[in-house]
């Protein structure tokens, strides 16, 4: 005799539960094949340091979020003039940033530009370098989401008297932000992710605090594998966010 | 409303999509029929001041249409269209879809808007509707909602680009019944319509653009029933061919 | 039908998870080759030729090491911070690149006899205040480090109240003392020496040693005596046979040349 009454939420709680003894089982047993012991207890004399790390990368990856935003924006919109000079200025920008490694960039802006214009402090030059980095992804998504307006949506707004100023703040704005707030949740995660790099050149975040408490303590795998795990839980909290801001506008999306 | 189109031509693209379109006439609702590409659409976005004709002249109530864009986003302002579809902003509920030129082109304020929006929404029994999302509407509520919008402010003028042509036909006549009843109250209208019989009993005069230009024009009586002109014979022939 | 094929399929990775587990629980070294971890950025102890291939002072002490074994050599080029946890998952045999003999280093590594000693000097921004060690440990002051070194160790326990920046790179490190972004780069003598002399203009060196004496060892995964015995027995033939000597005229004549006009203490007496 079958029986169909919910067997959903138990097969989903055994299911999941199955999946995390399986990756669980499979970190473990690698570690036994080369006779490693963890001994996660060493962390806890750097908890402060830890914890100081971790509030910087959070402050770094947001206040990059915010400066890359405004500047995808802006690049976006360059890529639509029609003065030619600004035009092609935003292309290239767009095409060199993301055409080179971050650690290119890293080097290139601290050590060179940096140098030149006098700025000289790790934390301001870390978020510049970052924002201009993922100035140049965010821009083309926005510039996909813009593009993907309608564009009657435009000729509405003419129609029913709207000016450009007002057709942008009423229309394509929100528009714009319902659509592409998958893609920037992702982006967010990756600005988590590439301030890590910020490390080489000493910007005291999370990455660099293990590196230097690695250094010291030499165990090696305790701290990565924890840097891991305090990682996953910012993009995962990320991600959970998003959820929760795409239900709230996929009325409002054409289906 | 008197309406006089002296010679407008557009280019588009390289094709000449509508040439010579010579019209004069007084009207307080005016249908414009004929075969599709016919530039039909564009005449009437012309007439809208949503588009500048390559040249020509367009005078409503003797005063004569400047075809600059400043001056048309006055024009406009008293204007009113209504698109086939999708005439609704997906990311606004219906009420705000109606509230929004009021309160932004018009400047009530948010309770006034609100109160006339509402008043509006009831009197075509879409009450229910009002915070509902287009998405969530079927194409009949969209289209009566974009009708609504377009009264809102009281237009001198409303035009309506095939209103019902994306619709499913049981959901033609509550926006044909819609129309009729603004008429009625003095609501003067330009309509491309494929719908012959609304275009025949509720309007007072037609035209007939066949191959980018006006082929005949008149009182929509006589032009349906006495169609002087081959097209006119031949389109009305193929579009009642199916009727009962 | 479908929990059935759930159940199958569960129970199918269990088993193999329980195979892969219980089988190959050490896997033992096909051959017979002697693996030595460096980390090649450490000119002329650790470095690469003009192919990529290693070479420089630690390069020939391994490769007459695995000849007095009688064993094949493979030399891995390793990032400093690796090379530790190398010698820890068995990755490499036996770590030669210059590393001190620490007693942090002591507690996850067997260390051999001392083959080398080196000191820690200071590369200075020209037109910094800072004449000597003592003048380090003041508010304001930048000083620069690589990470994982002695210095590192230094820095954070005499290096208080300066700003202290960990690269991972030395190439960064000379950069920063370079563009005045650090007044200080704390390294070994000879790295410093040389990096002054590349940059006579924008930086000084200050040479006389900021504490005392730093002993290089070989190191190999803690336990391993067999190994062990084996390096120290070939490190005090070496000496005795001249080979150091050997390494100094082959690599760093002039430098030692400077060091004895300078009363400093050579790497290898």
């Amino acid at each position: 005799m079958k029986r169909f009454r919910n067997p959903t939420l138990i097969n989903k709680i055994l299911s999941a539960l199955a999946v995390a003894v399986i990756f669980a089982a499979l970190v473990w047993i690698s570690m036994k094949r080369i006779g490693l012991n963890l001994d996660f207890s060493t962390l806890f004399e750097y908890k402060k340091r830890l914890f100081d790390g971790f509030k910087m990368t959070i402050i770094i990856s947001f206040a990059s979020l915010i400066f890359s935003m405004v500047l995808g924006m802006l690049i976006a919109m360059g890529q639509r003039s029609r003065i030619l000079v600004i035009c092609y200025a935003c292309r290239a920008y767009i095409q060199i940033i993301r055409g080179t490694p971050l650690l290119v960039q890293i080097y290139f802006f601290f050590y060179i530009v940096g140098t030149a214009w006098g700025i000289d402090n790790r934390y301001i030059a870390g978020v510049i370098i970052l924002s201009i980095f993922e100035g140049a992804y965010i821009s083309e998504i926005i510039r996909g989401g813009i593009e993907s307006i309608d564009k009657q949506e435009y000729e509405i707004a003419r129609s029913i008297g709207l000016t450009d100023i007002q057709t942008f703040r009423l229309v394509t704005f929100p528009i714009l932000m319902a659509r592409i707030l998958p893609a920037l949740a992702g982006q967010l995660a990756s600005i988590i992710k590439d301030s890590s790099l910020l490390s080489v050149i000493a910007v005291i975040e999370l990455t660099q605090t293990t590196q230097e408490i690695s250094a010291a303590n030499f165990q090696m795998f305790e701290n990565y594998i924890f840097l891991g795990l305090l990682y996953f839980i910012l993009t995962f909290a990320v991600s959970m966010l998003t959820k929760w801001l795409e239900g709230r506008y996929k009325h409002e999306n054409r289906d | 409303m008197k309406i006089e189109i002296k010679g407008i031509c557009h280019n588009f693209g390289g094709q000449q999509v509508l040439r010579n379109i010579d019209y004069t006439d007084e009207f307080n609702s005016l249908a414009v029929i004929g075969p599709s590409g016919a530039g039909k659409s564009t005449l009437l976005r012309i007439i809208g001041g949503l588009l500048i004709p390559s040249t020509g002249e367009l005078i409503l109530d003797n005063k004569k249409i400047s075809f600059s864009e400043k001056a048309l986003w006055e024009y406009r302002r008293n204007i009113s269209f209504v698109f086939q579809s999708h005439g609704l902003f997906e990311h606004m509920t219906a009420c705000e879809n109606i509230t929004l030129p009021l309160i932004h082109t018009f400047g009530y304020n948010k309770t006034d808007a609100l109160q006339s929006a509402v008043k509006l929404l009831s009197r075509f029994g879409l009450f229910e509707e009002k915070n509902k999302y287009p998405s969530q509407l079927s194409g009949g509520q969209q289209q009566r909602i974009a009708i609504a919008r377009a009264v809102a402010a009281s237009p001198n003028l409303m035009l309506l680009d095939e209103p019902t042509s994306a619709l499913d036909p049981e959901l033609t006549s509550e926006v044909l019944d819609m129309l009729g009843e603004l008429q009625n109250e003095g609501l003067k209208t330009i309509i491309v319509t494929h719908e012959m019989g609304f275009a025949l009993k509720a309007c007072e005069k037609a035209i007939f653009i066949c191959d980018n230009t006006i082929v005949e024009s008149g009182d929509s009586a006589e032009i349906f029933t006495n169609p002087r002109s081959e097209q006119l014979k031949a389109f009305l022939d193929k579009v009642l061919e199916w009727s009962i | 039908m479908k929990r059935m094929a759930k159940i199958i399929i569960m129970s199918a990775l269990s088993v193999l998870i329980m195979i892969a587990a219980l089988t190959g629980c050490t896997a033992s070294k096909a051959n017979n080759t002697l693996i030595v971890g460096m980390e090649l950025a450490y000119p002329p102890f650790e470095t690469k030729d003009t192919n990529g291939a290693p070479s420089g002072i630690s390069t020939d002490l391994a490769n007459d090491l695995a000849k007095y074994l009688g064993r094949p050599v493979k030399i891995q080029d390793i990032a400093w911070t690796g090379l530790i946890p190398s010698l820890q998952t068995g990755k490499v045999d036996v770590v030669i690149s210059s590393m001190t003999i620490t007693d942090e280093r002591k507690k996850t590594v067997d260390f051999s006899d001392p083959y080398a000693h080196s000191y820690l000097a200071l590369l200075v921004n020209k037109k910094s205040n800072v004449t000597t060690a003592a003048d380090l440990n003041k508010k304001g002051i930048v000083v620069d480090i690589k990470i994982g070194t002695t210095a590192n160790t230094y820095a954070d326990k005499n290096l208080t109240n300066a700003t202290v920046n960990v690269l991972a790179s030395e190439n960064a490190c000379v950069t920063e003392v370079v563009q005045g972004k650090a007044d200080v780069f704390i390294y070994d003598q000879l790295t410093i020496y040389r990096q002054n002399q590349s940059n006579l203009d924008s930086t000084k060196a200050i040479m006389i040693p900021i504490q005392d004496k730093e002993d290089w060892g070989m190191a190999v995964k803690k336990g391993n005596t067999e190994l062990l015995n084996k390096i120290n027995t070939f490190i005090a033939k070496y000496k005795s046979d001249g080979g150091f000597e050997k390494l100094t005229q082959k690599y760093l004549p002039q430098e030692k040349k400077t060091f004895d006009s300078l009363g400093f203490p050579w790497f290898f007496d």
